[in-house]
């Protein structure tokens, strides 16, 4: 989980590591990611989002399909 | 009290969190006994089940932490500079955590990990300075804690 400086940065880091391409996520979609996961963290009753919240948060965002399904079969069996 | 964890469990974590927010380092497990007035061993118990919790990520030993998201209890890649006191996260999204967890301003410090360009980040209450960098995950998220520490 990485910071970029442009779409030409994230293509040649997962070339160079023949690693798959994934959806690039820009700054302000991030920061919901962030506020979403953390911001109750210090508090006595936190926990994490459970996998139908999470689905919900990165809906919400805009980023969709079975790469930010935490409970998606396409990743799961692989 | 809710019936997902104990009320040591509870006080053990914001043991854990509050010292990281505190003074930027993950405390000792001897202080977090300390603080929660318990043994090390009963520190021990209530952070295996934290971990199933995924609240925190333990070292084999099972009494220092790793993670305890967004809080990295090693150096990395990834500081975050609030109210006088350096953190590090555990990752890109982490550094934006910090700030979110810490209800404070931050300047975030990082760098594209393609090219290694520092990346400067000023965070604001309500979200970061807009800028045109980009956050990149090659795990999907069914898969993220198969190794949390590589994802």
């Amino acid at each position: 989980m990485l910071f970029f400086r442009s779409e030409e940065s994230i293509d040649e880091w997962c070339r160079s590591r023949e690693s798959p391409r994934r959806p690039s996520v820009r700054i302000d979609q991030l920061w919901q990611m962030a506020v979403a996961w953390y911001s109750t963290r210090l508090d006595p009753e936190s926990r994490r989002p459970d996998a139908a919240q999470i689905r919900g948060i990165f809906a919400r965002i805009g980023l969709k399909g079975d790469f930010w399904d935490p409970q998606a079969d396409a990743f799961r069996a692989s | 009290m809710s019936e997902w964890t104990t009320d040591l469990d509870i006080r053990v974590k914001l043991a854990v969190y509050r010292g990281a927010a505190e003074r930027g380092v993950l405390p000792r497990a001897e202080e977090v006994a300390s603080d929660v007035s318990a043994t090390v061993q009963d520190v021990r118990d209530s952070y295996a089940r934290l971990a199933q919790r995924r609240l925190l990520v333990l070292e084999p030993d099972g009494l220092t932490i790793r993670m305890a998201p967004p809080f990295s209890g090693v150096p990395t890649d990834h500081l975050v500079r609030s109210g006088g006191i350096a953190y590090f996260a555990n990752c890109a999204w982490d550094a934006l955590g910090i700030p979110v967890a810490l209800h404070r301003p931050a300047d975030v410090e990082s760098r594209c990990g393609q090219s290694g360009t520092p990346l400067l980040l000023e965070v604001g209450l309500n979200g970061p300075a807009p800028s045109s960098w980009l956050f990149h995950c090659s795990v999907p998220a069914a898969q993220w804690w198969r190794d949390i520490v590589y994802t």
